[in-house]
């Protein structure tokens, strides 16, 4: 792409980040004449007659290579030509540059915009084809066909069954309600073991409490987190110690399976 | 005092004083017309009596010089020395009419210099002195006064006061020589043996004027012109100079980077700025002779230097512009301190 680019100067631009806040018609052609900017032939009539600091009038009096600013539109636009000089009124246009916000472009001539265009044009029927070859089907019997309609629907139920999962992971408002409910019900029908927590053995009644049947679906939810957030709880209900929290670090091992144990905990305490 | 008045025989009756062109400190000079030569013009230098102590000799030394040199010269760029006739202690030289001057073009800011017109001006010069050179002759006074244009626009080489036989291995010159915005470091630095490498470094100050329109490194004193030497092209080093140490007038200079001669000269071309870097290379060793220079890439590429006819002309009358630069010219010579001429200071 490099050595592309060094060939083609449609596919560049320049610009001085210095310059731009301070051009306009007086010193876009200075600007344009920036030494690096590599639209700028520096053995043009205009640096000759700048090097030799005569009257820029002169510049039509001379043949040859020379830049000439051909449209202004403050502050955003400048066109600027480079032209061949025969003589005083005759010229022949080489191309033109813009200078937008700044950033100096080559204008593409008519060629380069048909080859361009009809390239984009080319590459867009291409692809059209090389869908449409993808819905046609064929059988010995039936001969072609096309068949989009069950692509189609395969497209829609994997994007429901995406939508789900994505559903699933995050948990909805709806969900969070409800096993809230059961949960409580739940707890209800089997009240938990009322065991005092004393500080120092943390471990023990948590761990009590695993073994026991009421939780014997936590053992499908997945460990790690779960375990991590059992030594949250622990500390936490080290620290508060009593009966009516107790319910929340199983809730907490419970929930632990990617959903947002805190909003549960909370709303337990709330209760 | 007209050429055919103050003149004796048969010579000075050939010659048919048209106008007076200026007066100098060594001569005055008439534009005239060569009755025996089918109304040639030409110019005639009246030679004036100098003082006695530059009379011992009998005739002034420059008038000798010229004399002397310009009679086995023969050169379309050497300015021709038509004929020499005296009379009583007076003694005329008859030169090629020449209509302008490179100085004046230079200055005239009407004219844009094009990359073939210094091209061609480069051509000429240099032709000029590889033929100098060849025959074992230093100009020293290479500057753009002295290059004359004639109506066909041929440039030659003028004013040969300073001209002299060189390369013999056990003469010494004096270093008071080329006027001092020309002047090459070894000149500067004291040098008493010295080479064609002098008026290279002039032609190469010239082509820089050519280029920028004014003059390249006007040095206000000799240790300006070596500092803006160096400012400009950077110090150099006993390394890079062999012997520049050595010089008897040596003075250690601080150092400067220079600048790139792309950004002094920024619409030259590759080519062009290497025939400058050749022309202005501070060791005199390393610096290009003529004929190297002619050899270079920038001659023998596009654009080719313009023809003769083509070549920008004063757009004032050549004649009223040629008696200034006359009178200036002789005063100039002399004293290169002239206050007339103000140094203008190089803006890069």
């Amino acid at each position: 792409m490099a050595t592309l680019e060094k060939e083609n100067p449609l596919f560049m631009s320049w610009h001085n980040s210095a310059w731009i806040p301070h051009l306009s018609r007086a010193n876009i052609m200075d600007y344009f004449a920036d030494r690096s900017n590599p639209f700028y032939d520096r053995t043009c009539n205009n640096e000759i007659i700048k090097m030799q600091r005569v009257n820029p009038e002169q510049l039509k009096t001379m043949t040859g290579l020379e830049y000439e600013l051909l449209h202004v539109q403050e502050p955003i636009l400048y066109v600027i030509r480079k032209q061949h000089r025969h003589s005083v009124e005759h010229t022949t246009p080489l191309a033109n540059y813009y200078i937008i916000a700044g950033v100096v472009y080559q204008a593409p001539d008519l060629c380069s915009v048909l080859n361009s265009r009809m390239l984009t044009g080319l590459h867009h029927i291409e692809s059209a084809f090389e869908e449409a070859q993808s819905f046609s089907r064929y059988s010995p019997s039936k001969g072609y066909w096309w068949e989009f309609k069950d692509k189609e629907q395969e497209q829609a139920e994997e994007k429901l069954k995406n939508k789900k999962k994505k559903e699933e992971a995050a948990s909805s408002m709806f969900q969070r309600q409800r096993v809230d409910v059961l949960l409580l019900e739940l707890a209800r029908k089997f009240p938990p073991k009322v065991i005092q927590a004393k500080p120092g053995e943390k471990p023990i009644p948590v761990v009590s409490e695993h073994q026991n049947g009421t939780v014997s679906i936590k053992e499908e939810v997945k460990e790690e987190p779960g375990q991590q957030q059992q030594q949250q709880q622990q500390a936490n209900s080290n620290s508060v110690t009593g009966a009516g929290t107790i319910g929340a670090p199983n809730a907490g091992a419970f929930f632990s399976g990617g959903m947002k144990p805190p909003m549960v905990k909370k709303r337990k305490l709330v209760k | 005092m007209a050429a055919r008045s103050g003149l004796a025989g048969d010579r000075s009756k050939r010659y048919e004083k048209i106008e007076f062109l200026g007066e100098g400190q060594f001569a005055t000079v008439y534009k005239a017309r060569d009755v025996e030569d089918d109304n040639r013009i030409v110019a005639v230098k009246k030679i004036k009596l100098g003082h006695r102590s530059e009379a011992k000799d009998g005739v002034n030394r420059t008038a000798l010089r010229e004399i002397k040199l310009l009679q086995e010269l023969k050169h379309e760029n050497i300015i021709g020395l038509l004929d020499v006739f005296g009379h009583k202690s007076n003694i005329s030289l008859v030169f090629d009419f020449m209509d302008t001057d490179l100085e004046v073009i230079i200055k005239d800011n009407s004219l844009v210099l094009k990359p073939g017109d210094v091209k061609a001006y480069m051509i000429m010069t240099l032709k000029g002195l590889e033929y100098l050179h060849t025959h074992w002759i230093l100009h020293r006074d290479m500057k753009p006064n002295n290059l004359l244009i004639d109506t066909n626009g041929v440039l030659k080489i003028g004013d040969f006061g300073l001209a002299k036989f060189y390369g013999s291995p056990n003469r010494v010159y004096t270093h008071q020589v080329v006027t001092r915005w020309y002047r090459c470091p070894e000149l500067l630095f004291g040098a008493r043996i010295y080479g064609v490498g002098v008026d290279m470094w002039a032609l190469g100050c010239i082509l820089a004027e050519l280029l920028l329109r004014l003059p390249f490194l006007p040095g206000e004193s000799d240790l300006d012109q070596l500092t803006r030497i160096f400012q400009t092209l950077g110090t150099v080093t006993e390394e890079q100079w062999p012997g520049m140490t050595l010089l008897p007038d040596y003075i250690e200079f601080k150092k400067f980077p220079g600048t790139m001669l792309s950004d002094i000269f920024t619409a030259a071309t590759d080519d062009l700025l290497e025939l400058i870097a050749a022309l202005l290379c501070i060791n005199p060793m390393k610096r290009y002779t003529a004929t190297q220079a002619l050899k270079m890439e920038y001659f023998s590429k596009k654009p080719g230097p313009t023809v003769g006819r083509e070549l920008p002309m004063p757009g004032v009358p050549a004649a009223v512009l040629k008696e200034q630069q006359h009178t200036r010219a002789a005063t100039k010579r002399k004293q290169p301190d002239d206050s007339g001429r103000l140094a203008k200071k190089l803006v890069f």
